[in-house]
């Protein structure tokens, strides 16, 4: 019987997307959740262990992992990593002492197997702070051109401003569905 | 043993594995491109919805399996500040698609320079390129008024296989001969540039 009804839902198509929020501390991903949910910026304090959300956006259900981003406490995301559907992998293009840090462990990251098949967005985020990083030069400072065989996607936005964050769930909600 | 028969099993069933870059200006078709190239070879596949497309910032992949090969397909930005991005991926291309939009008049010489810089930096790496152009629009450059424009690369291009086609990637039309004669052209160049190693 259940077997029966999950396939009348998959018919319809509200599966539930399992996407993380990944990125180092203070990129703003937490902002990032909130402002998918409720569409305001609410004041966040540092996240230590992680805040889930169900975001609805045009008719996909999402559930969203915000993850917490502070060095100790990395080694843990890999106990998420599991039937993830898409990483939303946050930068803050201001913090250009750290971006390299954030390659690392993007690369680390991606190096997971069970992360094989996931769509990856990146997002410059804080595009509002002067002499932020461009896309061009995001892209090059996380090395993504090593990235050959994964669909991603970078996008400017800006959380506290609420820009770019429709084009990249546009975009992804785009490519999950079509990869079904 | 065991590892004899898998050694074999893979040997008989491995695809030569290549891989093809789509570049061009932004907003010349490039993602509609390469939708379009999927859904004509792979079976049951339901392409994105054209309107759907945004602007690509990153990378598309797509994989196809034609003619006893395996094509891998990287569909990268080609807004003004990720050109400089495209060289990253030439060394380990094995043809060039290359995406003029034929209504757009205006930037067709910036297209040309583009293409020039492109033909120059690539020179050593791919060997063959392609042109499909956009055109599912009325008063539309021809090819016969297109490759003018462009033959004035011809010494860049030097001894690599060139086509220029006529394609509608919205509707599909021409995206089937593009493909295949750049399979051909990669298979003639197999022994220059060899399949990318699998391990």
């Amino acid at each position: 019987m259940g077997g029966v009804l999950s396939y009348f839902r998959g018919l319809l198509g509200s599966r539930e997307m399992r996407i993380l929020i990944l990125g180092l501390d203070g990129a703003g991903k937490t902002t990032i959740l909130y402002r998918l949910q409720v569409g305001e910026v609410v004041t966040t304090i540092p996240t230590i262990g992680f805040n889930v959300e169900q975001v609805t956006y045009k008719n996909l259900k999402f559930q969203v992992w915000d993850l917490g981003g502070q060095t100790s406490i990395r080694p843990y995301w890999r106990c998420y990593y599991s039937n993830t559907d898409a990483i939303i992998y946050v930068v803050d293009s201001a913090d250009r002492d750290r971006i390299g840090i954030s390659k690392d462990e993007l690369l680390y990251m991606l190096r997971e197997e069970e992360l094989a098949g996931a769509i990856l967005v990146v997002l410059a985020n804080k595009q509002d702070m002067d002499g932020c990083m461009t896309v061009a030069e995001v892209h090059h400072a996380l090395g993504l051109e090593n990235l050959k065989n994964r669909t991603f996607q970078i996008f400017k936005t800006s959380a506290t401003k609420g820009e770019g964050l429709d084009q990249a769930m546009d975009w992804l909600s785009n490519t999950l569905q079509s990869r079904k | 043993m065991y590892t004899l028969m898998h050694g074999f099993y893979k040997y008989m069933t491995q695809k030569d594995d290549y891989c093809v870059v789509i570049l061009g200006l932004d907003n010349a078709g490039k993602t509609t491109y390469l939708e379009a190239a999927k859904t004509t070879f792979t079976r049951n596949y339901k392409g994105l919805n054209p309107s759907k497309i945004t602007t690509t910032v990153g990378l598309n992949i797509g994989t196809i399996d034609v003619q006893g090969v395996r094509l891998n397909f990287w569909d990268l930005g080609g807004q003004q500040e990720l050109q400089s991005l495209w060289d990253k991926y030439y060394q380990e291309s094995h043809g060039v698609i290359y995406v003029i939009d034929s209504n757009d008049r205006e930037r067709m010489e910036e297209s040309k320079t583009i293409f020039d810089d492109q033909e120059r930096t690539a020179v050593r790496e791919c060997l063959c390129s392609s042109w499909p152009t956009n055109r599912d629009l009325p008063d539309v450059m021809g090819v016969r008024e297109i490759k003018p424009v462009f033959q004035q690369a011809g010494a860049l291009i030097g001894r690599r296989d060139c086509l220029t086609i006529p394609v509608s990637a919205l509707h599909g039309e021409g995206v089937d001969e593009g493909i295949k004669w750049l399979v051909e052209a990669i298979k003639r160049h197999a022994v220059v540039r060899p399949p990318r190693e699998n391990d």
